[in-house]
Formats: structure tokens, sequence, C-alpha cells
């Protein structure tokens, strides 16, 4: 120690006269650009899934509601209590849609504590425009954005057959599928059948795969085929479809029905031990929609009698969608099950003609209308009457039956959604087994931007050689005029579609007359809609049933206006299996209900 | 160089199985309660794990046992060595090591207090540690239900409610379905 | 078998048990509770005193005023949602916390952190050892009454909370560093910045050497008080600053290097005479270090890269049954986080070791009995104790 040291302390006066580092006013001090301060939320871009307060370590958020909900937004919006949040931003970070952002304000007095719970972007706020403050980097991170993708068969070798081009997950791509899922629900609502899709979806992830069996076909018998065919309206409101692609719940589900051995499903879907009512009720039509609700009200005990007109069950999950889409062995299981529950099939039957009405009617005490859109709608244009034109769903029947169909090397298809898509295919691949190669050329009314088919659908036709132009509008169907050929189809004159319905919205299309093309085919085939086959009714009922638009008119349950008859599936909606499984539960929880009263005022 | 330390002292000490799964430099390892001296004692003096970095304890109460995690360090070849140790749950009593180590008899008394498991012997090891006037159940049991312990004795704030997106829509857009 | 025990013959010999017998009532001796409100105290903890005049015959370390039960609450929470509780186990220097509980988890669950989120997590730490320092130093220096350093040196220390500002969007929680890597990239114009910031402190830091290092005064409190023997080193887990003041250069960072220490050059600072005047000197001479890794580690850092690693959604991460100990250098000396994962989507068990729980227990008692009453709070900084890591 030397005398050094003892002065060596004072030089700390040099900065007496220095300008103290002190902020003079911190109320005003601007915090940094990243920085976790209060809350903000756009509310019209936030859907509502609560995934921040799942993650919410100390249960700040609550979810409140806002707005109406609709289709993949549930209406209610975060509130955040002050009092408890962390400033962690795991909020921002898991957000699905990117709309919960933090402003950098963190000043902020008021006497009232319950001021500090609010709603961000509900409750306005000074900071709600500000344009700093933290945000994620680098978009979402802490729950995966990409799809797995499905392995599905090459072009070349799917084309010439009918097998199976989906492969299905295998477990550990469904494990990382399912891994996504952030367990919002939204898709419950969307479904048509409401099924319990977050907590199918987590039994893939557990391992636990019967019980996700049962939970399949607690609300939808047809699990298997919607696994393969399902229009998925749920990934339309799925949650992680905003920052990357939605969960692909319809593979998940086919997943769990891959994963259990088919002679299990029985024991695991369960058939409730319940007294027979003594209860009967025919169905007509053994579609997805006559089909559900046979097997509810099979299992709540009443004898169901289901009668088909064709050779087997499935409606249009047989007779209309490929078998490269839906093997027949998956639509038979399904079928199996329903059948082991107790349900009656009765296959070759028409009603109206092998049986009555009047004799369903008397001999049972509720009757189910399902029977379908069997009759394809004709374009009308010139020509559309040779016998060289054909309608979509009456070829598919055909080749499902087995029968000979026409396969010339040149087919012109008339129509835009995925019936036209299913035909066109169909044909593609009999052509390609009879000629070699494949010759078709798909005319849609709509364009690609407004396209009714399944995006997936116009790439593999594409992939599969099918030509498909969008915008085309049919005038005419050409045909021979003369020589030994007379009457032969040669092709489709189309014209440019400028647009599709008027100001009114009605469908009132407009062409560009100059623009016109002529497709060569040897065979025309009209995909564009199909109709009821209502004549079974007979004269006395068609007459006392009211009617809708050409459709029989039903309350909500289902119920027509005859008390006895229900009606369901796509003879009163529009054709799709998810939503006639909905209608088949609808009709039987009505049905149910009207004969335990009946039962009830029998006691 | 962990591996022949371990060959070393296996089967004098009939060591459990060397378990190197976590990450470089680090082994667990399962110890007789007989063998815990001994082992410590020759690790400490003539292996070179003269480091004692923490001792705690794991509550597997699905195996009615305590696992004692005794973490050494030999800091010239930079090794980290956890020994393992099985206590009955039931009879939780461990041995004393402040006499290898004095600052064990901080981590006995903590485990003595948060875990209810004894070490007879250990200075001070009955004295009140984090806890003052704790009369529930030793708090870092599995068994202690810390959500409902906050329950019992915090109010929730009023006014908080919260919905969940699937019961909310269905209650609105299809209550009947 | 050591027998490392203070002199006290010229008091009550302790019980078998231990315990140390005084009556008050020979009005001999006083009880004196330092903390948990003294100004000498570092942070929320007292020291019960028992005094003959102004010596310290006894003193007994009492915790427990802020625990929280982290370790258990961790137990409930999903591997997320531990990211943001463990920062709060210690205030002034928080990113150990972070790496060390993202490392414990990345390595259970098999994650590779990328090379950008190894720089920057090196950045942070270093950057927490500046702060820390700083607050030990300014400490120190109020301790013994010095009260113009610790100004000075919150000062600096505020300017550093600045870049922690802008890098992480906090000054004090920064909750940067999670599992999988870190939150973002530097901002436009950091390292220009944070030079400043380091040109600054070694502006405050050549001032706080004459006005603290060469004082007089601070030397002769300072020098030759609260000696530890290295042989006790181990016997009381004793390590970092506190161990390498007495000759023993015991760094994780240069022991086992993680991170990217092993890219970095830096010898670590060692005093021998293992007194209050030896352990703050190794902490004034750290902080030159730390600058100079800043420095290095701001010029070497990578142009850009990825911030986070694929991880799984974390709303239903689980990791399966296993258990680690990832350790790192603290301003203090070792931190670590024991992890044992049982397969769930919850920690089994956390086990939070800081270098206070040896240094302010078992050998701060150990070294009070003795010592004057006015150099107890020295001493006690000189340990440089955090209390929440000795609670949890």
């Amino acid at each position: 120690m030397s005398f050094k040291d003892v002065l060596s302390p004072f030089t700390a006066w040099k900065h007496v006269l220095e300008t103290p580092v002190t902020i003079k006013d911190p109320l005003t001090r601007e915090a940094a650009d990243r920085y976790r301060g209060f809350h903000k939320n756009d509310i019209e871009l936030c859907i509502g899934c609560s995934s921040c307060e799942a993650i919410c370590q100390n249960a700040a958020i609550d979810m409140v509601p806002v707005k109406d909900p609709k289709e993949g937004d549930s209406g209610l919006r975060p509130q955040i209590d002050y009092g408890r949040c962390c400033w962690c931003a795991l909020c921002v970070d898991i957000c699905m849609t990117g709309s919960l952002t933090m402003s950098n304000e963190y000043i902020w007095f008021d006497e009232d504590p319950d001021a500090f719970r609010f709603i961000p972007g509900v409750d306005a706020k000074s900071w709600d425009s500000s344009e700093k403050g933290y945000r994620r980097e680098g978009g979402r991170r802490l729950s995966g954005t990409e799809r797995v993708e499905m392995r599905e068969m090459e072009p070349d070798l799917r084309i010439g057959n009918f097998d199976e081009i989906v492969a299905g997950y295998d477990r550990a791509e469904a494990v990382l599928e399912a891994d996504r899922c952030v367990e919002c629900g939204l898709c419950v609502a969307t479904c048509p059948a409401h099924m319990d899709i977050p907590d199918y979806i987590k039994t893939i992830r557990e391992g636990d795969y019967e019980h996700g069996l049962e939970l399949l076909y607690n609300s939808n018998p047809f699990s298997e085929v919607c696994g393969r065919v399902c229009t998925h309206n749920c990934e339309t409101a799925c949650a992680a479809r905003h920052e990357g692609d939605p969960i692909a719940i319809r593979w998940l589900k086919r997943h769990i029905t891959d994963q259990v051995p088919y002679d299990r499903y029985v024991d695991i879907v369960g058939k409730p031990d319940l007294a027979k009512t003594g209860q009967k009720i025919a169905i007509i039509g053994a579609g997805p929609g006559g089909l559900t609700a046979a097997f509810d009200l099979a299992r709540m005990g009443h004898a169901v009698t289901v009668y088909e007109e064709k050779e087997k069950p499935g409606g249009m999950m047989r007779y209309g969608i490929p078998e490269y889409r839906l093997p027949y062995e998956s639509l038979d299981r399904d079928i199996g099950v329903i059948e082991a529950m107790g349900v009656k099939i009765k296959c070759g039957v028409r009603i109206g003609k092998d049986i009555s009405m009047e004799k369903l009617k008397a001999d049972n005490d509720a009757v189910v209308l399902a029977i379908g859109l069997h009759l394809g709608r004709s374009t009308r244009v010139p020509g559309s009457e040779s016998p060289d034109v054909e309608k979509a769903v009456e070829l598919l029947r055909r080749i499902t039956a087995g029968e000979e169909v026409p396969v010339p090397k040149k087919v012109v298809v008339i129509g835009g959604g995925n019936v036209a898509m299913d035909i066109a295919r169909s044909m593609a691949r009999l052509q390609k087994q009879r000629h070699g190669e494949v010759g078709i050329t798909v005319t849609a009314l709509e364009s690609f931007d407004h396209f009714l088919a399944d995006e997936e659908e116009v790439v593999e036709s594409r992939e599969e050689g099918i030509e498909i132009l969008d915008s085309r509008g049919p005038q005419e169907v050409i045909t021979v005029k003369s020589g030994k050929n007379k009457g032969k189809v040669k092709g489709l004159r189309t014209w440019r579609v400028d647009s599709i319905f008027d100001e009114k919205g009605r469908f009132n299309p407009h062409y560009d007359e100059g623009d016109e093309m002529v497709h060569d085919g040897e065979m025309v085939i009209e995909a564009i809609g199909q109709v009821s086959d209502v004549s079974l009714l007979g004269e006395k009922l068609t007459e006392a049933l009211e009617w809708n638009r050409g459709r029989v008119k039903i309350d909500h349950d289902g119920r027509t206006s005859e008390p006895w008859l229900w009606a369901a599936g796509d003879c009163v909606k529009g054709p799709d299996v998810i939503n006639a499984v909905a209608d088949g539960h609808r009709v039987a929880q009505s049905i149910n209900q009207v004969l335990v009263a009946m039962r009830e005022a029998k006691a | 160089m962990m591996q022949a330390i371990y060959d070393r002292l296996k089967d004098r000490f009939q060591l459990g199985a060397l378990d190197v799964r976590s990450r470089k430099g680090l082994a667990f390892v399962d110890l007789r309660r007989e063998f815990l001296r001994p082992v410590l004692t020759e690790l400490r003096d003539v292996e070179g794990f003269t480091h004692l970095i923490l001792l705690t304890a794991v509550d597997w109460i699905e195996d009615e046992r305590f696992q004692l995690t005794y973490l050494l360090n030999n800091r010239q070849k930079n090794l980290d060595l956890g020994l393992r140790l099985r206590l009955d749950r039931n009879l939780a009593i461990g041995e004393t090591i402040h006499d290898l180590w004095p600052t064990a008899a901080t981590y006995q008394r903590e485990l003595r207090e948060m875990f209810g498991i004894a070490f007879p012997g250990s200075p001070r090891v009955d004295e009140e540690f984090i806890l003052e006037g704790w009369t529930d159940m030793p708090p870092y049991r599995r068994d202690f239900d810390t959500l409902a312990y906050s329950q019992q004795t915090h109010a929730d704030r009023e006014g908080r409610e919260t919905s969940d997106p699937r019961e909310f829509m269905k209650q609105i857009l299809y209550p009947k379905d | 078998m050591f027998s490392f025990q203070p002199d006290r013959s010229q008091y009550p010999a302790p019980g078998p048990d231990g315990k140390l017998e005084i009556d008050l009532e020979t009005g001999q001796y006083l009880k004196l509770w330092q903390g948990p409100n003294h100004p000498g105290m570092t942070g929320n903890m007292s020291v019960e005193l028992t005094v003959c005049g102004d010596e310290v015959v006894e003193g007994k370390t009492h915790v427990g005023y802020l625990h929280r039960g982290f370790e258990k609450l961790m137990e409930r929470r999903s591997f997320i949602q531990c990211f943001p509780i463990v920062c709060r186990i210690c205030v002034p220097e928080p990113d150990f916390n972070e790496y060390c509980y993202a490392a414990a988890v990345e390595n259970l669950a098999g994650i590779e952190v990328p090379e950008y989120a190894n720089w920057m997590r090196t950045l942070i730490l270093e950057m927490g050892r500046f702060n820390s320092y700083m607050m030990a130093i300014g400490g120190m220096s109020g301790a013994l009454g010095l009260g113009v350093v610790g100004q000075w040196l919150t000062y600096v220390r505020d300017i550093m909370l600045d870049r922690f500002e802008e890098l992480t969007g906090a000054r004090i929680y920064h909750m940067f560093i999670l599992p999988g890597g870190v939150r973002g990239h530097l901002p436009e114009g950091f390292k220009d910045r944070m030079e400043e910031v380091l040109k600054t402190a070694e502006r405050y830091l050549a001032d706080v050497d004459k006005v603290m290092f060469s004082n007089a005064v601070y030397k002769r409190r300072t020098k030759g008080v609260g000696y530890i023997d290295p042989k006790l080193f181990e016997p009381y887990g004793v390590t970092g600053p506190n161990a390498r003041a007495g000759g023993v250069a015991k760094d994780v960072r240069k022991d086992a290097p993680y991170l990217v220490y092993d890219q970095l050059d830096f010898e670590v600072p060692t005093e021998t005479a293992s007194d209050i005047w030896a352990r703050t000197n190794v902490r004034r001479r750290d902080i030159d270090v730390s600058i100079d890794l800043i420095r290095q580690i701001l010029k070497k850092f990578p142009k850009g890269g990825e911030v986070m690693a694929e991880i799984p959604n974390v709303l239903h991460w689980k990791i399966p049954r296993g258990e680690t100990y990832i350790k790192g250098e603290s301003s203090r000396g070792e931190y670590g986080y024991y992890l044992v994962t049982d397969g769930s989507g919850y920690p089994r068990r956390v086990n939070v070791r800081g270098p206070s729980y040896t240094h302010a227990m078992a050998l701060l008692e150990l070294l009070i009995p003795g010592t004057n009453i006015s150099d107890v709070a020295a001493l006690m900084v000189s340990l440089h104790t955090y209390p929440p890591e000795i609670e949890r």
C-alpha cells in the first residue's frame, strides 16, 4: 500500500461537473423495436383457436366470445390478464395465424386493476396501431407447418389399372402429421358429422389405435370410406392452414383404420347391449345416408331392413366413386360392421315395383328415403340425344357392375366437377388397357380459378395424360351427317365462357362466340350433375308430399311432411358422403325420439 | 476413459450397467446401497472425482422408491459421473456423506425438508432450511399437489371465465346434433 | 477426513449434535440479524449472527424469503412452458438458466442446435456475465461504503441492458434462448452499438481501478480478510472466481468447453491470496476477459443462418425417459441443470445447481466465525451470492 493509494480515490472528483447520465424523462422513453410490451391482436385474422391459451404457463389468457362463430373461426378471442402475464411471448410464437403480436409499449397507468385485463384488438388501446414490438422471426416454429407428403403410385404404374393410388401413411409419417395438430377443435363444427377429430388424431400420437377406431365409428360408420374419399371440409377449417398446410385429417383417419385388424372392428365399435324395442324401420337405399341411419337405429335396438335396388349395397360409394380412389374391400368392411349391428340389407329389391310404398308404410313404424342421385343430367345441346353420348353416373355404374362399356380411342367429357374427373380417369384406364394410350379431353364451364373438382384430382388427371380445358361451354355434339357412320359422334363444339352467372347470380352463361373449338371424340360424356329418381314414390305419395325445388321437403331432423317418412342423404342434400352420414345420424336420432314416444304412449 | 474407470470398479462394487446415453463425458450408474461410501471414497481419493456437483433425489412414486443422485466431477479428465441409489420410499433413510464432502450436509438438509428423506448423523439436518412453519407433507414428493395447494390457499381472481372453441361452436352452431 | 472447524476455544463448545449452546442471558452474547432487509445483503436472505462485542461467534444462513418452488412448478409444466420460468431463478444473470435448461432438453430430445444459435447463446451468456460482474463489483464497493462505484457500474449495466433489450426484447428476463435455438438474429447495427457500450465500460472501469482497486481503505479492508483455504475448495464445492482467487483455475468454459468457447481465445484469470481482495480482483479481470470475448464473438459471428432447429409441436412435446446434467460457467461458478424425464410431456425432475448453494450455505457459515461484524457484508458479497439459486 502506498501514498498513491490514498490519493487515487480522489480522481473520482474529476466527474463532478459532468452531465448526469440518468434518463431525464423515463416516462417517454421508447422501448426497443423488439420489446415485448402490451399485446395487439388483429381481430379479423385471429380465428380464436385458443393455442395462445393452451401455451400460457401462467393461465393469463381466457377465450371470450366476441363475435358469432363461423367456419374456421370460433368467434372467441383471447383476453389477457396482465396480473398474470409474464411477457414471455410464447402466445405470439404459437399463434396459428400470426394475428397476435406485441407492441413495444410498457408504460401505462390506471387506478383500476381490472383495466389491466382486456381483449387485445377489441378493447381499443393507444398502441393498437404501433408498428414496433415483438414479432416472431421467420414464421411459426412451435408447431409443424408442412404436411407429410402422401406416397402415391406413379402415374405410369397406375394408369393401366384400377388399383388404389394412395399408399396411406405408415406409423412414423402419421405420428409426424398428427403431431402438427394443436387440438383447437375448429374442424369439429365444420365436419358435417362433427367427428371427434382432435381426439382421434391424439390417439395416433399415443399409438392407441383401438380407441381411435372407437372414436371414428362413434360418429361415422363409413370411416374407412371417408378416410379415402371424404371431401374433408375439416381441412378448410384447420387452424394450421393459415401459415402452412392444413393437417391431413382425412389421411390420418384412414391411417387409424389401416392399423387395426379388421377382425377387431366389431368388438371395438361395440354393439350396445340393449333390449330389442320390437319396432321396425325400413330404409330405402343402401348408400351412406341410409346405412348410417340403419347403423344408429340398429344400435338403438330397433329392427332395421335396408332395401337396395342394385346388386350390392353402397350406393354412390360403390357405383359412383372409382375403385382406384375407393377399393371395394374398404367399402365392404364398413358395410360389414353395419351388418354386424343387426342391420338386414336386401339387395336387388326395387321399391315401387317389387314392394310398394304402401306396404312398407304398413309394415314398419318408420320409413327412410335415402335414394341418392342416380340419374345424370343432360346438357340438351344439339346432338346430345345421340346413342354415343353417355351420362357419367350411368357409365360409372356399368364399369363397377362389370358390364361391357364402349371404349373409343378419343373421348370428350363435359363437366368440371369430381364426377367428371372420375369418369375421365376411369375411361382413361380402360383406354390404356384397350388401346395402350389415353385420349381424353375434359371441357369445363368453370375457369381454373373457380374450379369445382379438387385440386389433387386435376393434378392427378393431368399426370395420367388427360387434357383439361377450362372455360369451355358445350354448343353441339357433332355427328357424322352421312355415310355408313351416319349418326356417330365425331366431336364436341365449344365456345369460350366469358361469365357463368348474371348480375343477379343466376346461371346464365355468356360466351365468346369468336373463340370456338372442336374437340374430336367418338364419345361424349356428360358429367354436369345428377337428379333423384323419385318415380318409386308413386303418384299418390308424390302428391301428398311437400316439395322444395324438386326435392322432397324436410325439416331440420330430416322428417318429411308425411309423419312416417324421413328422407336423408344426396336426394335431399348435396352429393357428398360425409353429409349423407351426418344426415343419417340426424334422421336416426329423430326417428328414435318418435319411436320412443310411440312406445311410451302405448305403455 | 469413463469405461476404463467403470471397468476397474464394476466387479468390486457390483455396479449396475454404465448409462452413457445422454451426452459425451457424462455417465450414470446404479449403485447398491452398501457400496455408497466405499465407491464415493474410491472415486474421490483414487479416481480423481473430487468435486461433488450435487446431491438430489427423484421421486419414482409409481415404483415406491426414491432415487438419490450423487453427481461427481473429475476436472482433470473432464468427466461427470452420476451415481444412482435406490431408497425404499416408505423407509426413506439415506446415509450421510457429510464427512466425505462437508457441503453434502446442506443437500441432505434440503432433501430431509423437501422429500422427507432422513440422513441420521448429518449436522443440523432437522433444522428448517427453506420452509418455515411447513406442516404439510414434504412438498417435492410427487404426491404433493401444488395446484390443489394453491387452490386451497389462494382465491382465483373474480370474473375469469374461458370457453373451449369446440364446445362454444357446438353450443352456438349445432346445439341439437 | 477433513476437520476444518473454526477456532472456538474462547466460546462455548458445540454440543454433540453440532449445535452451539449460547446463553444470551449472560449478556456476553447478542443475536444480530443481518438481513433480509439490509444494504449489505446480497438479495433476499439473511444471516443470523451471534456476536460477542464486535466479533462474530456464529453465523447461520437463512433462506426461503422468496421460495417459489421452481423445480416443483416445472413438474407440472410442459417442456416449453418451463422456458419462461427458469430465468427467474437468477435475476442478475438469468441466461444461464435458459441455456442450461434448453441444452438439457435438447440433449434428451436429441436435437442439434444450429451454429448461429450457438454463437448467439455464447454472446448472450457473456453479456450476462458482464452484467453480473457489474453488480458484483458495485455491490462489493457498496458493502464497504464506497457508493460511487456502485452507481457508475449500475450505469454501465444499464447500457448493456439496452443492448439486451434491443436483442432479446426484454431487459431483465430475456427469454431468448429456448429449447431448439434462439428467438432471432442480431439486429441491424448491433455490433457498433455494442462496441460503444464496451468502450464506455472500459472508461468507467479505468476509473473504478483508481477509485476502488487502488484505494488504500479498500485494500486494508479486503486484503487478508475472508481467507478461504484452497484445501476447502473441493470439500465445500467451491467453483468459479471463488476458487480462481485461490489459485485453482476452475472454469467450465475451459475445463469442459460448451457452445463455441473452444473457438475463442482467452485465458482464465487467477489470483493466489484467496481473500476478499483476490476474489474481487479475479472478477475485475474476468470483466476484461468478457469484454474481449464479446468482441471476438461479434467479430466471428456467422453472417446468417437458422436460429432454430426443427422441434416437435410444443403443445404435446414428449421426451423419452432419460437423465442428463448440463453445466456452464456462470459469473459465480459452475451452474448446472440436472433434468430427468420419464417419457411424458413434463419433466420428472429438474434440479438446479447454483454455485451460491454451496458458497453461501456451508462455506459462509464456516467463514463467518471470528470475523468482525463490519466485515460480514464484504465477506458475503465477495462470495457473490444470489439467493434464489439456493432456494429455487
